[in-house]
């Protein structure tokens, strides 16, 4: 068995040195990734039809933003698979764990705390600079949603899980995750409900005062926003799942 | 609202997804309604697509309003159609089997599963609808991590099953990413049409990058619908995860996995270069008369009923990769329309099994002992299935059987013939073995000559949310079969583009 799988993980490895053999030269400004009229359109492009500087963004929040919902959704479902895997109601079927008491002690550190209650502040408005920037530098909802739900853990981590559950409880997270996706679909519905295909923004400027290439830089904010809550409620759901064991008590 | 039947179709189970988490929150009995009718709506806008496509032929419809290749495009023909009616149509099936089933096998997590199963539907309606290479990807992974996850939800046993199957999966899926990023080295571009027009322009089909970009994609499916010698994944996963999930998933992924394949076959690569250039034909027929067999013959030795069923999946995806890389249209008609069958009939017999467990709570086929006297509408359902797996008239088996052995003739590829018909008689042998333990069956403990042997020869039919999806696949599986030819009609209308006729693919 040892011998097949290093077989298959060689024949793989030459078949990727292989196709290297015949790969555009690095970097090169010919190459079909660069010269093709795809990325020649958006590099030209994007500013005129969508008023948004980062191409990332534009390309990511609105070329393909069918493709970022699903993204989201990729996240979304893998929160909600870890509960369906992991998360145990009651006391009923549960398991005695191995500990019962909490490692950490009652009494919380002072440096910690402090340290902890300095930061978590500062992460949080990162956090927002980074989703509400994603136009201009790089970010958006994905990163700055990842900062957020950080900035969640790291009060689990420096007291217990019930602290931080005290700012977002479990069914809040949910809430929130549903709220998300619920945005980002949304608005791709309300597309639909004015008379265009899903997603496409510029009919919305028959609602908002403005004209339709501003109402897609707009729609993009608020799709980025849409995607910073899921994957902030995710990140902390599926952390507090891991941590404690499902049972969402004590935690590490 | 007629102009938006294609996103409908994925979007309607993708919002109730999301719904089902909030209001399960609150009204779990809610939950069970919700799910049915955003599944309707989506095989309602799957009927009105296919009705589209076969009036207007390709319905195309952009994402964002951007056409391709800048935006994504849904570009839906005969063949996603096809396949699109058949995926919704398995999942509103198999939502009426979950009734009560789910209260019973995952009771503390019914909103859970259920948006589970609704976001692994909308993975795989994605996957069939897309015109996007990448997006495919990222359906693939939303149907992945759930079917993961709607598999781990079982016994203790489906837990290390489902690691297994996400270890492989994920192998399998990044195999097919990696594929998708050299295409786009080479081409530029991430549309599935747009690739394939750049590769036949700039005629790339000579480059190694491309080569090996075939050569990952295809492998990656192939681990994705458990192609043997790849399917170590399959056969635990669906024999203990919950019975509504191995409903769900056993017809649909390996389906769809094989669609992924036909399109990436003939509309992203072409015809040309994957039958004529490659001339891999032979060496893949052979692979599938291989994994005929050995998915036939291993199910003839299993004792536990799903597990059966499972190595039966496997003979199966034998049956249409060899029918596709036969290279010709029957064979291409008869896998296509296998594909379509393939689904009902395993649903059936999936179904089947989900009603024996809940009414004996046991896994083994011994427990279909004195079956027919006690649920014979059951047993008529399954029936039907087997008689259509086996491949008798009137069923939609037969039909697809007729094709896939006239491809192989056509093609003279003899083994292929030989291993269909083998694994006939197996299934053959393994369904009559099923029909003979349920007419003549006398329960072991019980028996020992009494006459009234218990509860036995009583009439005891399963309740109506577990037997109707049953009669109702049935019905379909027959009319499968007696309507053939409307549904080959859509399928030659798909492949004609393809000019498989000319001699060179010969």
């Amino acid at each position: 068995m040892k011998a097949l799988g290093f077989i298959a993980v060689l024949g793989t490895g030459l078949l990727l040195l292989a196709a290297s053999r015949d790969f555009p030269n690095w970097g090169d400004p010919d190459s079909p990734a660069s010269s093709y009229r795809l990325s020649r359109h958006f590099i030209t492009e994007t500013i005129n039809e969508t008023a948004v500087p980062n191409m990332v963004t534009a390309v990511l929040a609105d070329y393909r933003g069918y493709d970022t919902l699903f993204e989201a959704v990729v996240i979304f479902t893998a929160g909600i698979a870890v509960i369906g895997i992991l998360r145990r109601y009651g006391s009923r079927n549960s398991i005695p764990s191995a500990r019962e008491t909490p490692l950490t002690p009652k009494k919380p550190d002072l440096i910690v705390e402090s340290t902890v209650r300095l930061l978590i502040p500062i992460i949080q408005i990162f956090a927002l600079y980074v989703i509400a920037h994603g136009h201009h530098s790089p970010g958006g909802g994905f990163q700055g949603g990842v900062i957020f739900g950080a900035s969640f853990i790291l009060l689990a981590l420096a007291r217990d899980l019930k602290a931080a559950q005290n700012w977002v409880a479990e069914k809040r997270t949910l809430i929130l995750a549903c709220c998300g996706i619920l945005i980002y679909a949304g608005i791709g519905v309300l597309c639909q409900f004015l008379g265009d295909n899903f997603l496409d923004y510029q009919i919305l400027h028959r609602i908002l005062p403005t004209d339709p290439v501003m109402a897609r830089y707009h729609s993009i904010l608020v799709v980025e926003i849409g995607v910073a809550f899921t994957v902030t409620a995710i990140m902390f759901s599926i952390y507090s799942n891991l941590s404690s064991n499902g049972k969402m008590k004590e935690g590490i | 609202m007629i102009d938006q039947a294609p996103a409908i179709v994925l979007l309607a189970p993708f919002l109730t997804a999301v719904l089902v988490v909030l209001v399960g929150m609150k009204y779990e009995r809610a939950c069970f309604p919700l799910v049915l009718l955003g599944l309707s709506f989506s095989v309602a806008a799957a009927v009105q697509t296919i009705l589209q496509v076969v009036e207007a032929g390709t319905l195309r419809y952009y994402m964002g309003g951007w056409p391709p290749p800048f935006g994504i495009e849904f570009r839906i023909d005969g063949l996603n159609a096809l396949v699109a009616l058949t995926v919704s149509t398995v999942a509103l099936i198999s939502a009426v089997y979950s009734k009560n089933r789910v209260p019973e096998e995952n009771g503390d997590k019914i909103s859970i599963y259920y948006t589970l199963l609704l976001l692994v539907v909308t993975g795989l309606l994605g996957m069939v609808l897309t015109g996007d290479a990448f997006n495919l990807y990222v359906l693939l992974e939303v149907s992945a991590l759930t079917s993961y996850a709607l598999i781990a939800m079982g016994t203790r046993r489906a837990t290390v099953a489902a690691f297994k199957y996400a270890i492989i999966g994920t192998i399998g899926a990044s195999f097919y990413l990696l594929g998708v990023g050299y295409l786009y080295i080479k081409t530029g571009s991430l549309n599935m049409f747009d690739i394939h027009e750049v590769l036949v322009a700039e005629d790339l089909h000579r480059s190694t990058t491309v080569l090996v970009a075939f050569i990952l994609i295809t492998v990656g499916v192939w681990i994705k619908m458990a192609f043997f010698p790849l399917h170590a994944w399959l056969p635990n996963s669906y024999t203990f995860a919950p019975t509504t999930t191995s409903c769900l998933l056993g017809p649909l992924v390996t389906k769809v996995m094989v669609y992924v394949m036909i399109r990436m076959m003939l509309t992203v690569f072409d015809p040309v270069y994957t039958f004529v250039q490659l001339n891999w034909g032979d060496i893949v027929v052979w692979m599938a008369v291989i994994a005929i067999l050995v998915g036939s013959l291993s199910a003839l030795a299993q004792t536990d009923l799903r597990r059966m069923l499972a190595f039966l999946i496997v003979a199966e995806v034998g049956y249409m990769v060899g029918g596709v890389w036969l290279a010709n249209t029957a064979g291409l008609v008869g896998a296509i329309y296998h594909l379509i069958a393939d689904v009902f009939m395993t649903l059936c017999v999936f179904l089947f099994a989900g009603i024996v467990f809940a009414k004996t709570g046991k896994r083994e086929i011994t427990a279909t002992h004195g079956l027919f006297a006690k649920m014979p509408l059951t047993m008529a359902g399954l029936a039907v299935g087997a008689l259509s797996l086996i491949g008798i008239p009137p069923t939609a088996g037969f039909f697809s059987k007729w094709y896939l052995i006239q491809g192989g003739m056509a093609s003279g590829h003899w083994g292929y013939v030989v291993a269909l018909l083998i694994s006939s008689l197996a299934m053959a042998v393994l369904f009559f073995r099923i029909f003979e333990y349920a007419l003549f069956g006398v329960k072991p403990a019980e028996g020992h000559g009494d006459h009234h042997a218990g509860d036995q020869g009583k009439f005891s039919e399963a309740s109506a949310s577990i037997l109707l999806p049953l009669m109702g696949t049935a019905s379909l599986v027959l009319l499968i079969g007696i309507f053939n030819q409307s549904i080959v009609s859509i399928i030659t209308d798909f492949l004609v583009q393809f000019n498989l006729a000319d001699p060179m693919f010969r």
